[in-house]
């Protein structure tokens, strides 16, 4: 008990937002996707990963292998087989309604828009066909479709299937509140036992019905009926409010009283509280897990350097860092999120002495700082400054034993470099990168490189990097 | 850089085409008019001018003529291993003219680039003869 306050009372204000942020996240999922086949089957993984976490800890060495193997597949398997119906959701909805929107309204305004525009086509006469896809993907059976993708609304669906519009003829695909194709076919149905009255329309209807769990609204031309084709089934609604609750059925918003509506909000609260319960136990795990040390050693970077100065050296590159976390997070730690900075805005030319304080390393969050070693940096900083200096051959190897290196002269004698300035004061020469002398003919032009050592220094603009060696040899006098 | 073989005239002009090499001009009233690196001095003259001394040659020469000289004065030869001094060596010089030189020995830890300079007390430098020491 006491090391449960202990953990509550440690959390900080992120860990709350941490925790409340992930839980809302499995809560939309929730709410998202709530009813479809992806969702059991996650909820399915999920159960086996709970059954592999038990294997594990019996020590049931196959049964453990075999239902890891089968999670690791199961984000795969769930993208992969059920594309379509997480496509369908995503669509089906609008960017709040993704984030935020528990309620279904945008669904109900869109049946309240299609029921009151299938009953003034009714009374019309006007001939209307409109499909509302269930869970299966209709792209393969549904066919010639006119892309369309316009807001759903009563004059938009009057004027698609008005006679006179070159699309009134075929089908009009509508999901959520959107119009998605015009003038789509629709596969007819091949049964002999249907009413005479029934035209090309209602068999359809009924056609793609019996394929797909989509449902169809057929508006008769001749007598102005409405028909409902679902499930290999035609059936005339005849009431406004009827037509309503069909769709309300088949979009998943239907109509709940009393127990019904009290199961589902059971259910949201039940699935709010697991996805807290989950995440915190989950954060729990991995950030309060058992306590595991470990040293770093991490590179020193330097900020905030005066652009005049360089680095001449520095005592150490490295520091050691002993941290201190949960087994889970210290294990993933990765390089780039370790990072000890010395910020030499305050330095000076030439020694300066910095405190490793807290502040100046960057740690990934629930990993805390033991101990730096060592903890004070020594760094050298100089002013830059140009300087021309002579350039000198660095020969080596051997020349045969009877010639001598008569003359050699470089081209250009001097060059500019630019360093700092402590360093530059006490360079006289600078020399080429060596030079080997077992080639050499009797006389000849080679080019070398000038050395640059240490690293830090660099030509200076327009000075050459490269230059140009002219010797002669000649036979020695014994 | 020029080779250390050949002879070279100084002037006072060649002082002031260096006079980044010294705080001060050096003393005007010697003129150096000979500097080599040479392997050995025979009959008070150079003999094989190089720009490269294998160890294996044991020595290396430094080889300076003054005329005029016109009273007695000191001159040094300060040799440089990289930038780092290895020898100071002292030369007296007499009138009229003088000439003379200093050596040292070769050892493999002295493989690399190296310089003499050539100044007088003061360190005002006259010339700078520079060479490598190889295997």
């Amino acid at each position: 008990m006491d090391n449960l306050l202990f953990l509550i009372s440690s959390l900080r204000w992120q860990d709350i937002v941490d925790i409340a942020l992930v839980s809302y996240i499995l809560l939309r999922f929730y709410v998202l996707f709530r009813g479809t086949n992806a969702f059991r089957v996650l909820v399915g993984i999920l159960i086996l990963w709970f059954f592999q976490q038990v294997a594990v800890s019996m020590g049931l060495i196959v049964t453990s292998w075999v239902i890891q193997g089968v999670v690791a597949l199961g984000a795969f398997i769930i993208i992969v087989i059920f594309r379509n119906e997480i496509r369908n959701v995503l669509l089906a909805r609008n960017l709040r309604s993704i984030f935020w929107d528990f309620s279904s309204k945008t669904v109900i305004s869109a049946i309240e828009t299609i029921v009151q525009s299938v009953h003034e086509m009714s009374q019309q006469k006007c001939g209307a066909l409109l499909v509302f896809p269930g869970k299966e993907d209709l792209e393969e059976v549904v066919q010639a479709g006119v892309p369309w993708n316009g807001a759903l609304s009563r004059e938009m669906i009057l004027s698609i299937f008005w006679p006179d519009n070159p699309v009134h003829d075929g089908a009009a695909v509508i999901q959520g509140n959107q119009i998605n194709q015009v003038g789509a076919i629709l596969p007819l149905s091949r049964r002999d036992d249907l009413p005479s009255y029934y035209g090309t329309r209602h068999r359809a209807a009924l056609g793609l019905a019996e394929t797909t769990d989509a449902l169809v609204i057929a508006v008769s031309e001749e007598r102005g009926d409405v028909v409902v084709a679902r499930d290999s089934q035609l059936k005339i609604v005849k009431q406004k409010r009827r037509l309503e609750q069909i769709l309300q059925e088949h979009m998943g918003v239907a109509v709940k009283k009393g127990r019904e509506s009290r199961r589902e909000k059971l259910a949201f609260i039940a699935a709010a509280l697991v996805s807290v319960v989950f995440t915190t136990g989950v954060w729990f795990s991995v950030s309060r897990g058992v306590d595991t040390l470990v040293t770093l050693q991490v590179p020193l970077e330097y900020t905030k350097r005066d652009l005049a100065m360089e680095i001449v050296s520095t005592s150490v590159n490295t520091v050691n860092l002993e941290l201190e976390g949960s087994g889970a997070l210290v294990k993933s730690i990765r390089p780039d999120q370790v990072q000890v900075r010395l910020d030499l805005s305050k330095s000076k030319a030439g020694p300066n002495t910095f405190s490793i304080t807290p502040k100046s390393i960057s740690l990934p969050p629930g990993i805390v700082l033991k101990g730096v070693k060592p903890s004070v940096v020594e760094v050298e900083l100089d002013v830059l400054i140009k300087k021309e200096l002579p350039v000198q051959i660095d020969w080596v190897g051997h020349l045969p034993d009877h010639f001598i290196l008569e003359e050699a002269s470089v081209e250009p004698e001097r060059v500019e470099i630019i360093g700092g300035k402590r360093m530059l004061e006490k360079m006289q020469t600078l020399y080429t990168e060596k030079v080997p002398l077992d080639n050499l003919e009797v006389e000849g032009i080679l080019t070398a490189n000038v050395a640059l050592n240490p690293a830090s220094l660099k030509i200076a603009p327009g000075s050459e990097e490269r230059v140009t060696i002219r010797y002669v040899t000649r036979l020695r006098n014994q | 850089m020029k080779s250390s073989n050949a002879r070279l005239l100084f002037t006072l002009g060649l002082v002031l085409l260096f006079p980044f090499t010294a705080g001060s001009q050096p003393d005007s009233t010697i003129v150096l008019v000979d500097a080599a690196m040479c392997e050995d001095i025979q009959s008070g003259a150079p003999q094989n001018p190089t720009t490269v001394f294998s160890i294996e040659r044991r020595t290396a020469v430094c080889f300076t003529a003054f005329d005029p000289v016109p009273q007695q004065t000191v001159i040094y030869h300060q040799w440089f291993h990289r930038d780092t001094p290895s020898a100071r060596i002292k030369l007296t010089l007499k009138p009229p003219r003088w000439s003379s030189y200093s050596s040292i020995q070769l050892r493999v830890e002295d493989i690399g680039p190296w310089r003499v300079e050539i100044t007088d007390s003061q360190g005002n430098i006259y010339h700078v003869l520079r060479f490598s020491v190889t295997e």
